[in-house]
């Protein structure tokens, strides 16, 4: 009895399928890119709507980013200013400088003494000549202590704070971090925003690419059912579309970067006179290349997606009749 | 439909029958476009009636099928729509252009690769389609009315083709309800009617080759 060769199976011995395999991909991929050019405005109307959809919520994270790195050097700036009682010798508060100084909580000590800070307060305050018509002197010594970076953040200090008053010579202390407080509770829900918008803005880029696809396979009907008929695998007939859906989601990132790029360097001016008047010399953060490449993957993640989902959902229901 | 035939192995043989007698339906239970519900469709001792879906693929390169309205893509050239079964296959560019120019040369189309089909006659579109079926070599062979818009001199060239195929081991079904056709060739003919086979031996139930 002749050995029965097995219809169902492929012909072609295994070694070379899998080099076929590599060349189609590459062969497959490339065709589908000539195949964007040969529509170029549809093609170029989908990428822009990506490109848009993309660089919204990366223009939110490189504004997150600024901030952050703007706070940043805020957030360390936390002092406790402690004010020392009226009529304490100048021994005893050298003896609280060097108690607080032994702190391992405390980085720096400052002292103010009660001429200085009067002196000071002639210079910055305006008053000048006015002041020295007083007879005593109703500034108090203020001692400034910097936190350990440890206890810099606001719960931090806060805890140094208390067991800073409980020092006999101090009468009591400030800690200017409440508004520090909540410029980070503003940062949080920032970032919470731009993470929704992110998610929207993500699934519209699904939705998109998803759509495109449906269209570009309800075009190809007949060829799908040729391909179906001469023996197409599933997999090789989704193929170029989903090779489409990859170059959609890369060229919308890149697009979506040089969107990015435009809008820092149009706000770049505008933030430095900004920033200028503060007297900070920080400069406007633009994507790296780092995530230039991550935006990409993501992007063409988002692509192939997409056009899974659709060639998924339309692909079987085309068959030859 | 109750039917009961066997095509041996390199037979060539008509199907014939009114329209609607369930010709083209009998090719399609075959290809598996459509699904028997009942009884036993085999190739090569393979019931493929119940043939899992993801193998369907590679059943349908062992069979070349050929349609009246031939199927091809009007935006490929000639020769991208010969080359589609074997580019599906995985051969390599260089095997596809010798097997393309060969199967071109056999339907007498030879140099008009780069052609549109929309640029060629019916009987030579019909060619096209014929080269495609037979370009990788299937050992079976399905016609649905390839004859069906030609005159009977094309007509009759279209069968002599399928002749050389089947002088060479290929077991061709041609499905016509051109009688007049059938009666000047000396082949075996199965006579649908009303879904019901007449002529024809039976063996098994429904058995190809």
């Amino acid at each position: 009895m002749s050995k029965k060769p097995n219809i169902t199976q492929s012909k072609l011995p295994l070694s070379g399928r899998i080099v076929m395999f590599f060349i189609r991909h590459v062969q497959q991929g490339m065709s589908s890119m000539g195949e964007l050019w040969r529509s170029p405005v549809s093609s170029i109307m989908t990428m822009a709507v990506l490109g848009v959809s993309l660089s919204l919520p990366a223009a939110l994270q490189v504004l997150v980013k600024n901030a952050e790195n703007i706070t940043q050097s805020w957030n360390n700036a936390a002092e406790i200013s402690l004010f020392i009682n009226t009529g304490r010798s100048e021994q005893s508060i050298q003896s609280l400088l060097s108690r607080v100084k032994a702190f391992r909580e405390v980085e720096t000590v400052s002292y103010i003494s009660r001429d200085q800070a009067l002196e000071e307060f002639q210079r910055l305050s305006g008053f000048g000549e006015a002041l020295s018509y007083l007879d005593d002197n109703p500034l108090p010594a203020v001692v400034t202590v910097t936190p350990s970076v440890k206890y810099s953040s606001p719960t931090g200090a806060r805890e140094l704070l208390v067991k800073l008053e409980r020092e006999p010579e101090v009468n009591f202390g400030r800690l200017d971090i409440e508004w520090l407080e909540r410029l980070q509770a503003l940062l949080k829900l920032l970032e919470k925003t731009v993470l929704a918008i992110a998610a929207l803005l993500v699934l519209a880029v699904v939705l998109v690419i998803g759509n495109t696809i449906r269209l570009a396979i309800m075009n190809r009907r007949t060829e799908i059912e040729v391909m179906k008929l001469v023996g197409a695998t599933e997999a090789f007939i989704q193929r170029p579309f989903l090779y489409t859906g990859i170059w959609y989601g890369v060229i919308g990132g890149v697009l979506a970067w040089l969107i990015i790029n435009i809008l820092v360097w149009y706000l770049d001016g505008a933030l430095a006179e900004l920033l200028g008047l503060y007297g900070s010399q920080l400069t406007i953060q633009s994507l790296t290349f780092a995530e230039l490449i991550k935006l990409v993957l993501l992007a063409s993640f988002l692509g192939w997606l997409g056009s899974y989902l659709s060639v998924r959902q339309h692909l079987r229901n085309i068959e030859p009749s | 439909m109750d039917v009961n035939f066997h095509l041996r192995q390199g037979e060539m043989a008509f199907l014939t029958g009114h329209s609607g007698a369930g010709k083209s339906t009998l090719l399609k239970l075959i290809t598996v476009i459509e699904r028997a519900t009942a009884g036993k469709v085999s190739i090569n001792g393979h019931n493929i009636a119940n043939v899992d879906s993801k193998h369907v693929p590679y059943l349908r390169r062992n069979i070349g099928m050929i349609f009246q309205n031939h199927h091809l893509l009007m935006d490929k050239s000639v020769f991208d729509n010969i080359a589609l079964p074997l580019v599906i296959e995985g051969f390599s560019h260089g095997e596809i252009r010798k097997r393309v120019a060969g199967a071109l040369d056999m339907v007498g189309l030879y140099g008009k690769e780069r052609h549109l089909p929309i640029m060629l006659s019916g009987g030579e579109q019909q060619r096209v389609g014929i080269a495609r079926a037979i370009v990788n070599k299937p050992p079976l062979l399905l016609a649905d009315e390839p004859t069906g818009n030609l005159d009977p001199k094309l007509s009759m060239d279209i069968l002599r083709l399928f002749e050389t195929f089947n002088d060479s081991g290929t077991s061709v079904l041609i499905a016509t309800h051109d009688l007049g056709l059938i009666a000047r060739m000396k082949y075996r003919t199965f006579t649908l009617r009303q879904g019901r086979m007449l002529g024809g031996e039976s063996t098994d139930r429904e058995v190809m080759r």
